[in-house]
């Protein structure tokens, strides 16, 4: 079968980046919208564009009904879920299939069996693939008290259905148990619809490194070697990069042939992850497969030189993989920084709001996945992604020297990012060494600033100046008054460039 | 031109003259020599002493946010009179109530105080998840728990009133 017209389920950067690698191949792009998302990005970019409802995602992004119907009104006969959304929701791949439409992912089986976290701790066991020590069914009732005595504190209490840092909570006694088991299964419930939680031990700082697989419909699975994605906040990454510093060749074919092996195992197809946690022993345990394309993909893809998305859609055709596990070599080092429209230093909050500047970065080696532009108002109703910095260089140091440059580049005008949080991270000396731990932010964050006043001086003249400027304008103008926003938007003769 | 500039707790008198791309500042003591222009909305090029600066600039609720190297600076710009105007109209101490109103719209996830509690400074009240994020609300100063308007599991719009501390 082949593959003419894709309808991307789903919005912002990963949105664009799917509509990117269909234009790249000549296949026809659909989009869909919410009301809140008219003016984004993956509209304008899409050949056709949708709408498909209010801005709460339960009546627009995550409705199954009405994504089908109008993938199938438009004439697609793929959907790509994206990340997210209904990326690892089986009864969407249902659906699909159910309307003649192909699931750009895996089989409807595979998400079930993966989704589920005890199924899938109990599928890596009998493979032999180490897990973190605890429980491989959901655990309820009296049975809790025992079974994390067993397992022994600290803990955590996970969701069974989880994902995205939902419905975990770390356990450091038993006094505290009672407690977080009860808030981590309404939060559980109010997110997946389900309150089942597992126990797993709470390994101390470990990395958190995951390794990317590829798998056709003819059973060929390779993996294109590992991410790693320690730098988290609120169990939520910020800075991932591949190879990691920590994974040598030899580590590297342990952990890929138990992902491809886990892979295997549970009927996948397409492009999925399997994430591991590693202790300081680099001994690794596996903690999850994600059913999808990862936000943080685009590392891999610049050390492989494989396009995931193309590959997905492929696979998705029914093509073979065209290369063996040998012919995947990591060449050089990447690292992405998510640029979230948030603010790092007063407790990562959400900024939504109008761009009045933007200038990304680029030159050699950039890549800026992005899903923004000047003059975009970010939403307040999704997630706070608005773009990927990524950057290659021909090993770990160069990488970092480049993102360092990239960053400074990268000017987001009128709303907080966390641009000067991701630069601060690339300069500390323990992220120049590499000892990267899932603690690393916590650890370092205190010791970060908003400012610390080596450009004070700088900043308050830039401050008075706008000041001094806007002032200066509506004195000129005051016998017909200009737009009140006419200073920022360049209109005063004195300072167009 | 004079102005105040207040950054956390400290202010400094600015001193600005000069147009078309060319100012002189005075700051406490120093003397500023600027070639400044904007380049983009809110984006700034300033060169000074043949030192090339880029700092963006811009307006949130009545103050400049200014991001420069790596750095972010929160400051409020006011003319002289101005500043000497609202710093004369204060009256010293008694902040009264304290309103911890919703910034966005979400849900709250988590109510951590109800009336009658005593707090302290930075004690958490409640967490609100908003565009797929728990943001934990903090106390911003010590008192005693007046209102709780919210109960967990509510959805909250921007502007809400959800706890008074007196």
């Amino acid at each position: 079968m082949s593959i003419t017209k894709v309808l991307v389920a789903n919005r912002g950067e990963i949105a664009v980046r799917v509509i990117r690698a269909c234009r790249e191949q000549g296949i026809a792009s659909v989009a869909v919208f919410s009301e809140a998302d008219r003016e984004a990005l993956h509209v304008l970019m899409a050949d056709e564009a949708y709408p498909i409802g209010p801005p709460a995602p339960v009546e627009s992004y995550l409705a199954i009904d009405k994504l089908v119907r109008v993938a199938k009104a438009a004439g697609a006969d793929a959907v790509h879920p994206g990340y997210g959304f209904l990326a690892e929701n089986a009864a969407f791949a249902e659906a699909c299939a159910a309307a003649g439409l192909v699931f750009v992912g895996p089989p409807p089986q595979a998400i079930r069996a993966l989704g589920d976290k005890t199924a899938a701790r109990r599928i890596a066991r009998g493979l032999g693939v180490p897990t973190v020590p605890g429980t491989f069914e959901p655990v309820a009732g009296d049975a809790v008290r025992a079974a994390a005595r067993a397992i022994g504190y600290p803990l955590m209490i996970k969701a069974t259905l989880g994902g995205g840092g939902k419905g975990m909570r770390a356990v450091h006694a038993e006094g505290e148990l009672e407690a977080a088991l009860g808030l981590a299964r309404s939060e559980a419930a109010w997110a997946f619809g389900e309150g089942a939680v597992y126990l797993e031990r709470l390994l101390a700082e470990p990395r958190h490194i995951e390794v990317q697989v590829l798998a056709d419909a003819h059973g060929r699975v390779v993996h294109l070697g590992e991410r790693e994605c320690s730098i988290q906040r609120r169990h939520q990454k910020l800075v991932e990069e591949s190879p990691s510093p920590f994974v040598d060749d030899a580590m590297r074919a342990r952990l890929g042939e138990a992902a491809c092996r886990i892979a295997t195992a549970a009927g996948y197809v397409n492009a999925g992850t399997v994430e591991f946690l590693v202790d300081s022993d680099r001994n690794f345990y596996f903690l999850e497969m994600n059913t999808r394309l990862q936000v943080e993909h685009p590392v891999t893809e610049m050390v492989t030189g494989i396009d995931l998305v193309r590959e997905q859609l492929r696979i998705a055709a029914g093509d073979a993989l065209g290369f063996a596990q040998g012919d995947v070599t990591l060449r050089g080092t990447a690292i992405e920084c998510r640029i979230n429209a948030e603010d790092p230093f007063a407790g990562w909050m959400p900024s939504p709001g109008t761009i009045t500047g933007l200038r990304a970065a680029t030159g050699p080696w950039v890549r800026d996945d992005s899903g923004a532009y000047e003059g975009y108002t970010v939403p307040r109703f999704y997630d706070t992604l608005l773009a990927k910095l990524v950057v290659w260089g021909a090993d770990r140091p160069a990488a970092i020297q480049r993102m360092t440059r990239a960053l400074a580049e990268y000017k987001v005008v009128g709303i907080r990012t966390t641009i000067p949080v991701l630069a601060q991270i690339v300069r500390h000396e323990d992220f120049r060494a590499g000892r990267l731990s899932t603690g690393f932010l916590d650890r370092v964050m205190p010791t970060f600033a908003a400012a610390k006043d080596r450009a004070r001086s700088i900043a308050v003249i830039a401050a008075v100046l706008a000041e001094y400027e806007r002032l200066g304008h509506r004195m000129i103008v005051e016998a017909s008054p200009p737009p009140s926003d006419a200073w920022r938007t360049g209109r005063h003769p004195g300072w167009r460039s | 031109m004079k102005f105040v500039v207040t950054i956390g707790d400290t202010t400094e008198r600015v001193e600005v003259s000069g147009e078309a791309g060319r100012y002189r500042l005075t700051i406490g003591t120093e003397v500023w020599e600027v070639d400044g222009r904007l380049t983009a909305q809110g984006i700034y090029s300033l060169l000074i002493g043949g030192v090339s600066y880029v700092a963006d600039v811009w307006d949130e609720d009545g103050a400049c946010v200014v991001d420069v190297g790596d750095e972010r600076y929160v400051i409020r710009v006011e003319e002289e009179t101005r500043f000497i105007i609202r710093t004369k109209g204060a009256g010293p101490g008694g902040h009264g109530a304290l309103t911890l109103v919703a910034p966005l719209p979400g849900r709250i996830v988590h109510v951590a105080v109800k009336p009658g509690d005593r707090v302290e400074k930075g004690a958490t009240l409640l967490v609100i998840e908003a565009m797929k994020m728990e943001n934990e609300f903090k106390a911003g100063t010590a008192g005693t728990v007046a209102e709780v308007r919210v109960e967990a599991g509510q959805a909250v719009n921007g502007g809400d009133v959800l706890v008074v501390i007196r």
